[in-house]
């Protein structure tokens, strides 16, 4: 017996000789004293100061709005238009700091699809319309509701107000026309209502006890929707319309909010929000996480690339003006670049990030690679 | 010597033990294996990772192997499971095994984005079951036919799953002989604070010293485990520690059913003895268990022996030689994975990617990204991003569906980054080789960037 386990050592001391040597970059610089990182804290404080906050605010905006649309409904004026229309954006300018919890109460209802699937289906509303009828639950629905249908429906691409209320008053599909407006506002209503409860009740204490990092637990789903509803970001706000994904083709009218042209405050708006679930505000966030697991990138913390990478995102976005649909017209180099800097925080946050911290990403069983 | 150790191997191959420990192993394999059947299609597993995804990564040279159409895989399943049930009481038992093999190496081999060490330990036992009379005792088939029960055997066909076992764990503990796991206690160091929040424990596991000693003890105990169980001495104690170091890497790590099946299977180690201690036992369960049976002895034709013994030799020769064949290909194996899988290498990296695919159009050369969700579901996506031959794979088959759309020889590319165990991402493949004209093979594939310690 003792023979054989000597021959196994003599293997295995022959054998880290031959097996390559050669360290994976953390391994010197890494002084790591123990990343105690109370993941806990950070749930209480992500839950508490911002997602109940954003959702606070995102279903008191659908109240508002819906109210304005009763408003509207029943006194057709341009002044009522122009409060609807107003109530509309603060609505989705609020939706862009709720959009990225589709997880829990949120997924559930597939918030996130309901509220914002764009670009419409023209066809698909007018055929509503003319219907009279409409029904929430069809799939065909999904690009003919939420907050894109209701930026078709209150907004004049020519800014002409007068033009949108002569279909709500004139028009022969008008008495249509209103209904349908109001059931799209009663959804959004309904929806908002529903998670904001549950996240009152009784989610928040599932949330703050799911305390692991499997794919199933509250770190897991922030991490797995703030990667996801970045590249919703990315992707649908910016370089699909820019072409990025068809060839060089540019599709401007695929911008969110195309008729309201409100798109690019609208993406500035989602960016910060992003960035502020990543900081956790101005308690323990992500960035106290990458911290304390001494996560590194180039050298340097990983934490002040993606603070370098969030700033340079947001300025590269900020050289563009609304409407950014035109702006894709005349100017694609420039929507590109910005989509550029976007790609580059796109691997900092779905890999490094979630990698440094062990983050599950899937579902499936793994032999650890 | 020589002759001593001749006459050793001759007692290990041909002297007559007790079929008992064959006969638990049996039960255990084809029980484990029953659930851990039953487990992945209640997960709805079948469906995520082979019905709904358009494409699959092939393994190389079975690229005509295909998800078949409609419901055939479920059935074929729903085989695995009955074939499972079938092993365990040894009902029909040949037919049984070598169904169960067929059909769960091919469901492994239509994609290798599942590639777990454990499904190949899982082929690879059963393949070995094939060759032995596990069913001569305990069993349905000798219920049905009496005249089958025989009740010493020849010892190969019982040590054959010890050199399996041994060979497993010894070259997994040589995968952990390096800087990674050793010095700088990598992935451990990230993966155990992960379970912070475990119950008592989870404080300690944010330690950095806690991650160095579940590093070295599992070193430690992969390397000489197998060696402690083959000695009748220590065998007990190997065993409490089987149960401590499979337990709780099972309840730290997302590794699914791989601690159970290797507390069940490793029982084989146990001497006979403890063998029929546990089939009597069973016995008490079974109101119609057959009473004693005489002794009687297993006996093969000389050329069937011959053939398989040739069929073992030829197995154990690969299973010696694929951990060893990284040492082929320059570069770093945990960046490379050149000769990666089919090695035993378990738990040892953390690695995550991000890949973009871009295809051009050298005609008007115009450029797009690819929507990789399009075609993958996450989990290959995850897989593919840091495994080259997958990257190749899924550029061939772009370059393929572009071609379709009208576009000729389109010139695929990628911008691609990796982080290796906390090293911080950087790019993995030359960004500038148009994939679709690289060719699949054994050799190096040169356009996979060289891991670097200082570059970006």
């Amino acid at each position: 017996m003792k023979k054989i386990i000597c021959l196994a050592l003599t293997a295995a001391v022959s054998l880290i000789l031959i097996q390559s040597c050669s360290k994976s970059g953390a391994g010197d610089n890494n002084n790591n004293t123990g990343s105690s990182f109370d993941r806990k804290a950070m749930l209480t404080n992500i839950s508490t100061n911002i997602i109940i906050p954003a959702y606070t605010s995102y279903q008191a905006a659908a109240v508002s709005l819906d109210a304005a649309v009763v408003t509207f409904n029943t006194t057709p004026t341009l002044a009522n238009l122009t409060a609807l229309q107003n109530a509309f954006t603060a609505t989705y300018k609020q939706w862009q700091s709720t959009s990225v919890y589709d997880f829990g109460p949120a997924a559930d209802v597939n918030l996130r699809v309901n509220t914002n699937t764009y670009p419409v289906d023209v066809n698909q509303i007018n055929a509503n319309v003319s219907l009279g009828t409409y029904n929430p639950q069809l799939l065909s629905n999904l690009a003919a509701k939420g907050l894109p249908a209701l930026d078709y429906l209150l907004f004049n691409l020519g800014g002409d107000n007068a033009a949108v209320l002569a279909l709500f008053t004139t028009d022969s599909k008008a008495a249509n026309r209103k209904t349908y407006l109001a059931a799209l506002s009663a959804e959004l209503k309904t929806n908002a209502t529903t998670v904001l409860n549950a996240w009152s009740g009784s989610y928040k204490t599932t949330f703050l006890n799911a305390t692991g990092t499997d794919a199933s637990s509250s770190t897991g789903y922030l991490v797995n929707q703030l990667v996801y509803d970045y590249e919703v970001l990315k992707n649908f706000e910016v370089g699909i319309p820019a072409g990025s994904q068809s060839m060089g083709v540019t599709y401007p009218t695929k911008v969110q909010a195309y008729y309201s042209k409100i798109s690019l405050q609208l993406t500035l708006l989602h960016l910060q929000a992003i960035q502020n679930l990543y900081l956790g505000a101005n308690g323990s966030g992500f960035d106290d996480y990458l911290v304390a697991a001494n996560a590194k990138y180039n050298g340097g913390s990983l934490n002040d690339a993606i603070k370098a990478q969030f700033t340079t995102a947001a300025a590269k976005l900020q050289t563009l003006t609304d409407p950014l649909s035109a702006n894709i017209t005349n100017n694609p180099t420039a929507v590109m670049a910005a989509y550029t800097e976007l790609q580059k925080l796109t691997v900092l946050l779905k890999t490094d990030m979630t990698s440094s911290l062990g983050i599950a990403i899937t579902f499936g069983d793994n032999d650890g690679d | 010597m020589p002759d001593t150790l001749t006459a050793r191997i001759n007692t290990l191959i041909k002297a007559p033990v007790h079929i008992a420990p064959l006969a638990v192993l049996r039960i255990a394999f084809g029980s484990i294996m029953l659930v851990s059947t039953l487990r992945f299609i209640l997960k709805g597993w079948i469906y995520a990772f082979y019905l709904k995804p358009p494409f699959h990564f092939t393994f190389y040279g079975f690229d005509w192997m295909k998800v078949p159409p409609g419901n055939t895989l479920y059935v074929l399943f729903g085989l695995l499971v009955i074939t499972a049930i079938m092993v365990t009481v040894g009902l029909f038992y040949r037919a049984a095994i070598i169904t169960f093999f067929v059909c769960f190496t091919y469901v492994e081999l239509l994609d290798k984005t599942t590639y777990l060490n454990h499904y190949y330990f899982i082929s690879v036992m059963a393949f070995l079951m094939i060759w032995v009379p596990a069913h001569r005792y305990f069993s349905v088939d000798v219920w049905r036919k009496p005249k089958l029960a025989v009740t010493s055997i020849p010892g190969w066909t019982i040590n054959i799953f010890k050199l399996q076992l041994v060979l497993v764990y010894f070259f997994a503990g040589l995968s952990k002989l390096n800087y990674d796991w050793l010095i700088a206690a990598m992935p451990l160091k990230i993966w155990l604070p992960a379970n912070s929040n475990m119950p008592v424990i989870g404080g300690l596991l944010t330690q950095v010293w806690v991650a160095y000693i579940f590093s070295w003890f599992g070193a430690i105990f992969d390397l000489f485990i197998g060696f402690l169980l083959l000695s009748n001495r220590y065998r007990r104690w190997a065993y409490v520690l089987v149960l401590i170091f499979h337990l709780s890497t099972g309840l730290f790590f997302k590794i699914g059913m791989f601690p159970y099946i290797m507390i069940l299977v490793t029982l084989i180690f146990f001497s006979e003895k403890t063998h029929i201690r546990i089939i009597n036992f069973l016995k008490l369960l079974l109101p119609r268990a057959n009473s004693t049976i005489p002794n009687k002895a297993y006996h093969l034709p000389v050329f069937k022996t011959q053939f398989i013994y040739g069929i073992l030799i030829l197995h154990f020769i690969i299973q010696l030689i694929m951990p060893f064949r990284f040492l082929m290909y320059p570069g770093k194996l945990y960046w490379t994975e050149e000769g990666y899988r089919f090695s035993w290498r378990v738990m040892l990296m953390e690695k995550g990617g991000t890949i973009f695919f871009h295809v051009k159009d050298p005609a008007s050369g115009t450029k797009t990204e690819v929507i990789n969700s399009q075609y993958l579901n996450t989990f290959q996506e995850n897989q593919m991003a840091t495994q080259p031959d997958m990257i190749l794979q899924y550029a061939h088959f772009l370059a393929a569906e572009y071609q379709k759309k009208g576009i000729k020889n389109p010139i695929v590319t990628t911008d691609s980054y990796v982080t290796l165990n906390g090293s911080g991402s950087r790019l993995y493949i030359d960004s500038t080789v148009n994939l679709a004209t690289q060719q699949e093979g054994f050799g190096h594939k040169k356009w996979i960037r060289p891991f670097s310690t200082t570059s970006k």
